[in-house]
């Protein structure tokens, strides 16, 4: 059956309901963080600002406490309430999100470290227009993931899913370029390999965002959908099925 | 998670109802209603149960699942107000048929009570009762099959020192055992359990379930219950009925992660309809 | 005990009432066993001289205030000359009053009590010459052991020779066989009277104290003490004694006197007979009533009016059964079978039968409902734990649900006994007899003679106390009888206990 973000909180037990709604809000709060560290530290690196970069980099302690926290709560909802059906799909998703949520942040505060290196370094801001390009579309795929997530929208979700073979293409056309650049001036090759770095970093955000929308599906239709070529999926098959 | 048997056929179906293979399926129940007194309990029930293996009926109270357990040993023969339409199949055999003997089907098909049952006589005379009843057996023989049965149901080595206590004196779980010892003496092929753990304390009921899972490869369980996760612990297909209607019946594994209907959905989660 | 709880009235008013009930109990068992067992004590005898010089000797009794002032009641025994044996003294005027220690009461077969002293003893007639009181007392002893042992064997003579000639007389045609066991019969015979002249030759002269002189036959003599002279051990012994002889002998001198052997065991035969009776139809009407019968209108109908048979009062069920079992079933018996006999009845008239019946009659109602609430108590899941089995319902019924029953039968027999002990009434009309010395179980082939009338305690109890011409010597009988029919009671209930918890041990208790 479809299930909505209303269907959590009609249980019997208004406990219950409350500890699922603690879930989600903790999550939701996580995935806004997380969204912000992203978008700080790419501020930080093409504006060279190493001081938000360091700050960014601080940051991600918050982000693992806050993984911790909402594992503990799921892990006691597990034990004591046993969730089944939607509840154990919403426990599961949340377990899995926050972990996903946690990569995101590494990569964060991996691109913020990189940022302070070129900075430091002061030398020309080659490749800063993808970076931009494609964070920003990154950038929009956590959000849009997460958006799903709070909404429990299907239709979003698959979006995102098929957004990250278009994160995934700019990608590779964004290190062909940087090679380019790099044999080109063989002096910039440090600098280049910060920035590679950091481009590898945006798209590994883009695939975590692409395993959260993945987790919205798995929530709200109970299909694992990990694993498979987004080009197979039948979208109108999965917004059908009951 | 369970660790999924080799499951019978199942015809793929986006039905709530799946649909065992004829051939892998021991009871074949077909638009059955049942009534008391006139007041409607089951309404056109159609379902398979597989053989070998462990099904769960699950529902609100009144949901008719112990009422269709019930059936399944014409144990409402004695109550005169029930009426019944349609065919319950043992083996491919129609239960009410007037050339079956409701001695020998209540044989085949055993029945195991939510409260512990024991006759008012010894451990080794309640395993014998049955046994006693078919008669033609010698005593070495009835002991056989007396500590084949008790081994079967995890209580030989609790009462072979004591078997001639009486059975009352054994605690809730151990008297339980010993009923499912009683009904495995006579060798059935089905063995209806009808909340066979609700007046039973935790450790007792793990042993129960782990009975239930032991003795599936000897013979078909059917199991009614009101703990839903009882059911999810031990059988391989669940049935949800609500008001006498089958709602869905799905594997036990799909059912509770992902049911495909709101009632079933609402009732396994503990929701407000 | 815990403490009352709750405030208020009401505790106090249920408590009150439970502290009154017990009280009542405990006053009545203590009037009965007090009386009853007061009546064996061998009580000093006092020697009372009056204003007016007259002598007597009596045991004092209980005492009355009246207008002239205290008086008192003596038993003087003594019958023969004073016509009356007991004697109603102004306390006023007692002159003198001793407690001789040679002063006896002597129990006589006939004329009740002598209280007096032993003046001699005589052998043949012939008085014996001893002077010394001690010596005296040691023959009269030696002579009553004697005499003890005369008798049994005369009583084992007539058991053992006599009787089975007679018998065989009876049976035996042959001529020579006839003559032979006829001989042998009377020289048995001539041996009992031998014994019986010897026991006959000993005689006790006794004297009262106003001097009349009575040559008593020591075989009139049931017993004779001397109170005064007794220690405690050796009172306690004659008490004991008494009490054994109140429980197994048959009653003399009109019910007021003698023991009570015939109406125990009338009344226990007639409980276990009753019980016999009732327990097979009430169980198989309770079985019916609740596991077989179609549970509608008319078991319903049935089940109300098998409880309020419970109530209908016992007479009722006495002139049913005078007139179905006695007249009806009984005088038809009688003409098929006993016509010989005829005008004088055999079953046509109350007997040890027909008061069975109208008990079991009368207690049918308490078996029925006591069986079928412990059988309405099994849960279901047993029956059908059976049936799931593969069980027919008669093997349910047989293998399971009848054990589980049966503390609720054996409680049903208990109601049922506890009723049926106490009931005089019906038997009256059926069958109880106010003297039948001879009970109804003998050596006499068919051995249990149904057709009998019988003694019972309670009835012997209505007799004594209110159809006895000698009012002071039937009341402390009463009393004793009394409490023997509450201890009989008791036992037969103690023994239904125990056999129901004896039932209850085997399987522990009813599992719900």
């Amino acid at each position: 059956m479809d299930i909505t973000s209303e269907t959590h909180s009609q249980h019997i037990s208004k406990q219950f309901n409350q500890e699922l709604e603690e879930l989600k809000t903790h999550l939701m709060a996580m995935g806004g963080l997380v969204e912000k560290q992203v978008q700080e530290a790419v501020t930080a690196l093409l504006e060279g600002d190493s001081r938000l970069a360091e700050r960014v980099r601080d940051n991600d302690n918050a982000v693992n406490d806050m993984q911790i926290k909402i594992d503990d709560e799921c892990t006691r909802v597990l034990a004591r309430r046993q969730p089944a059906a939607s509840d154990l799909r919403l426990v599961l998703a949340v377990i899995r999100a926050t972990s996903d949520l946690e990569r995101i942040g590494d990569e964060a505060s991996k691109i913020a470290r990189n940022a302070m290196a070129l900075a430091e370094a002061g030398n020309g801001s080659k490749g800063f227009i993808e970076v931009r390009h494609i964070s920003e579309h990154v950038r929009k795929m956590v959000r849009d993931a997460l958006t799903a997530f709070a909404r429990f929208d299907i239709d979003l979700a698959l979006e995102v899913v098929h957004e990250d073979e278009a994160v995934d293409s700019e990608y590779t056309t964004a290190m062909r370029s940087l090679m380019t650049f790099m044999m080109e001036d063989p002096r910039s090759i440090t600098s280049v390999l910060s920035v590679m770095w950091i481009l590898r970093a945006l798209e590994r955000i883009g695939d975590h965002a692409n395993n959260l929308a993945e987790y919205v599906v798995y929530l709200v239709k109970g299909l694992d959908i990990r694993h498979t070529d987004p080009d197979e999926l039948d979208d109108e098959a999965i917004k059908r099925r009951g | 998670m369970l660790a999924q048997p080799d499951t019978p056929a199942v015809n793929a179906s986006r039905d709530a109802v799946i649909d065992i293979d004829p051939g892998a399926s021991c009871l074949e129940i077909q638009g059955l209603s049942l009534a008391y007194a006139g007041t409607p309990a089951l309404s056109d029930l159609t379902l398979r149960v597989p053989r070998h293996r462990v099904t769960a009926f699950i529902g609100p109270s009144g949901c008719g699942k112990s009422t269709l357990l019930r059936a399944l040993n014409r144990l409402h023969d004695l109550n005169e107000t029930v009426s019944r339409r349609g065919a319950i199949r043992l083996e491919g055999q129609e239960i009410h048929a007037p050339e079956v003997a409701v001695a020998e089907l209540r044989r085949r098909v055993g029945m195991v009570f939510q409260t512990p049952n024991p006759f008012p006589m010894s451990i080794y005379e309640n395993v014998a009762f049955g046994l006693r009843l078919q008669g033609g057996l010698r005593k070495r023989q009835r002991d056989e099959v007396v500590e084949w049965a008790l081994r079967s149901a995890a209580l030989w080595d609790e009462v072979k020192e004591r078997l001639g206590d009486s059975a009352w004196s054994l605690s809730g779980g151990q008297q339980q055992r010993l009923v499912i010892a009683r009904t495995l003496a006579v060798k059935p092929e089905v063995l209806l359990l009808d909340e066979p753990a609700s007046a039973l304390d935790p450790i007792s009921t793990l042993k129960i379930e782990e009975l239930i899972r032991s003795l599936k490869s000897q013979l078909t369980l059917v199991l009614v219950t009101h703990n839903m996760q009882q059911a999810a612990r031990v059988s391989d297909y669940t049935a949800f009925l609500h008001d006498g209607e089958l709602v869905e019946y799905a594997p036990t594994d799909a059912l509770f992660t992902n049911p495909r209907l709101a009632r079933t959905e609402n009732y396994i989660t503990g929701r407000m309809a | 005990m815990r403490r009352v709880r709750g405030e208020g009235p009401w505790a106090w008013l249920a408590a009150g009432s439970v502290a009154l009930s017990l009280l009542l109990l405990v006053a009545l068992l203590a009037l009965l066993a007090g009386r009853g067992l007061a009546h064996f004590w061998p009580g000093e005898l006092v020697q009372i001289e009056l204003d007016d010089g007259s002598r007597f000797a009596a045991r004092p009794g209980r005492e009355e205030r009246s207008a002239e002032g205290v008086e008192r009641l003596y038993h003087t025994g003594n019958r023969e000359w004073l016509g009356t044996p007991w004697r109603w003294v102004e306390v006023a005027r007692i002159v003198e009053q001793r407690r001789p220690a040679e002063l006896v009461i002597v129990e006589r077969r006939r004329w009740g009590d002598f209280i007096g002293r032993v003046a001699g003893l005589e052998e043949d007639g012939v008085a014996l010459d001893i002077d010394d009181e001690a010596a005296r007392w040691t023959a009269l002893d030696e002579r009553l052991g004697r005499l003890a042992r005369l008798r049994e064997a005369r009583d084992a003579l007539r058991q053992q020779e006599v009787m089975p000639r007679v018998r065989a007389l009876a049976a035996e045609q042959d001529v020579a066989s006839r003559a032979r066991l006829e001989d042998e019969l009377a020289a048995a015979n001539a041996e009992v009277l031998a014994l019986q002249a010897r026991m006959a030759r000993d005689r006790v002269v006794l004297e009262s104290v106003e001097g009349e002189r009575l040559a008593l036959p020591l075989e009139e003599v049931l017993a004779l003490q001397r109170p005064n002279a007794m220690s405690l051990p050796a009172k306690l012994g004659a008490w004991g004694e008494r009490a054994w002889r109140f429980l197994s002998e048959g009653p003399r001198a009109a019910n007021t006197a003698g023991g009570v052997w015939p109406a125990i065991f009338g009344t226990v035969l007639l409980v276990l007979l009753m019980s016999l009776l009732v327990a097979p139809f009430g169980v198989l009407a309770a079985i019916y009533l609740n596991e077989i019968a179609h549970q509608g209108r008319l078991t319903r109908l049935v089940r109300i009016s098998v409880r309020n048979l419970a109530g209908v009062p016992s007479i009722v069920y006495g002139v049913f059964g005078l007139g179905v079992f006695v007249y009806g079933i009984g005088g038809s018996l009688d003409e098929w079978f006993f016509s010989e006999q005829l005008p004088s009845p055999t079953f046509g008239t109350g007997g040890l039968l027909w008061a069975s019946l109208t008990l079991a009659l009368l207690t049918l109602p308490v078996v029925i409902v006591a069986t079928e609430e412990g059988l309405a108590r099994i849960p279901d899941h047993q029956r059908e734990g059976a049936l799931a089995l593969g069980a027919t319902r008669l093997e349910t019924l047989r293998r399971v649900v009848v054990p589980m029953a049966l503390p609720a039968m054996l409680t049903g027999m208990i109601l049922a006994v506890a009723r049926a002990a106490g009931e005089v009434a019906p038997l009256m009309l059926v069958g109880v007899a106010k003297l039948a010395p001879q009970v109804p179980v003998d050596g006499e082939f068919p051995f249990l003679h149904l057709e009998r009338k019988f003694m019972h305690l309670g009835y012997h109890i209505f007799d004594v106390g209110f159809h006895s011409g000698d009012v002071e010597a039937a009341l402390p009988l009463v009393y004793a009888t009394a409490l023997l029919l509450v201890m009989v009671i008791l036992v037969l209930n103690l023994t239904a206990i125990f056999l129901r918890h004896h039932l209850k041990a085997r399987h522990g208790a009813l599992p719900r």
